[in-house]
């Protein structure tokens, strides 16, 4: 029994690996799944912006806080003055969240986790969309509330 | 008459094997064409460390192919169905342990919300993933039994 476990699996690995070389999305062994790899433009610009980065366009009160969560979680907490853009149904209220906000306007874009895709994947819907000043801060939630900086409850989504 | 009871089981099994066999082949097909996608899919779980990501992403779409072919043609089927639990199991611990520290496997964020959606898929996928290690657990058994049955014959000739 084992015999063949280790037979299959083995099958699976050489296969896996040959059929990859010659596929068209051909993945290279090991990637760099950093925050920073996934969210650097072809020009090779940075999206990230850090903690500090983000409390002084907070304070100075240079920046646009977008919260990429769901309604039901901002409703729960989001950082304060944030508008609520989910990700999820962006085509749904890109033009009632953005109606007023300038394609040249400094956008920090969170949500919460370390590996949450969703405030990547709207950073990269605003930019392509023509928002090019657009940042992303990186499980900006749960390092926000950590720093213990000022939050808003409940409150009315725009979505 | 006394065959009775055996066809029936010998169906049940191969049912069985179809339905768990199909369900591999069916889960690989998309990851092999998709192998970037499917890597972001193992991103999101945030189980793995890194460097493991891409190479999960390109073996396991074929172990489950092979999985799965090796179950429906009934070829070494004792290695394939204890192959077939180990990944069902780790495919509900990992579930099981997402859902415990509130991280949303389609976006890889965390959720501190107990209602909407997403809780309510991965509960679902909970559900699934369940049935189908029950199923994988009755076939091994049987497999087990009657590997035992046919050695326990054997002995009882040879005496």
């Amino acid at each position: 029994m084992f015999w063949q476990t280790t037979a299959i699996v083995l099958l699976a690995v050489t296969l896996g690996l040959l059929i990859n070389q010659i596929h068209p999305g051909r993945l290279p062994l090991v990637g760099d799944w950093s925050p920073e790899a996934q969210l650097t433009l072809d020009s090779g610009e940075s999206m990230v912006v850090s903690i500090d980065q983000a409390r002084d366009n907070f304070f100075s009160g240079n920046a646009i806080f977008l919260d990429a969560r769901a309604s039901e979680i901002y409703r729960e907490g989001h950082i304060q003055g944030a508008q609520n853009l989910p990700w999820e149904r962006v085509d749904e209220y890109f033009d009632k969240v953005m109606a007023d906000i300038p394609e040249d306007a400094l956008l920090i874009v969170y949500c919460d986790g370390e590996s949450c895709a969703l405030s990547k994947d709207l950073a990269l819907e605003l930019f392509y969309r023509g928002y090019e000043n657009v940042r992303v801060f990186v499980n900006g939630w749960s390092l926000w509330v950590e720093q213990q900086f000022p939050v808003s409850k409940g409150g009315k989504s725009n979505a | 008459m006394l065959e009775t009871p055996k066809k029936r089981s010998t169906i049940f099994l191969l049912v069985i094997r179809l339905i768990l066999g199909g369900v591999f082949v069916y889960a690989s097909v998309d990851k092999i064409i998709h192998p970037a996608a499917f890597a972001e899919a193992v991103y999101n779980y945030q189980i793995l460390p890194d460097a493991l990501i891409n190479l999960t992403a390109i073996v396991l779409p074929w172990l489950e192919l092979i999985l799965g072919a090796f179950l429906i043609l009934g070829l070494w089927l004792p290695g394939a169905a204890l192959l077939c639990n180990l990944l069902l199991i780790t495919f509900f611990g990992a579930l099981v342990f997402n859902l415990a520290r509130g991280l949303d496997i389609h976006c890889g964020c965390f959720s501190t919300s107990q209602e909407g959606t997403s809780n309510l898929c991965m509960c679902l996928y909970l559900i699934r993933d369940g049935i189908f290690l029950l199923l994988g657990l009755y076939l091994l058994t049987r497999i087990f039994l009657r590997k035992s049955e046919a050695f326990t014959a054997s002995m009882n000739e040879q005496l």
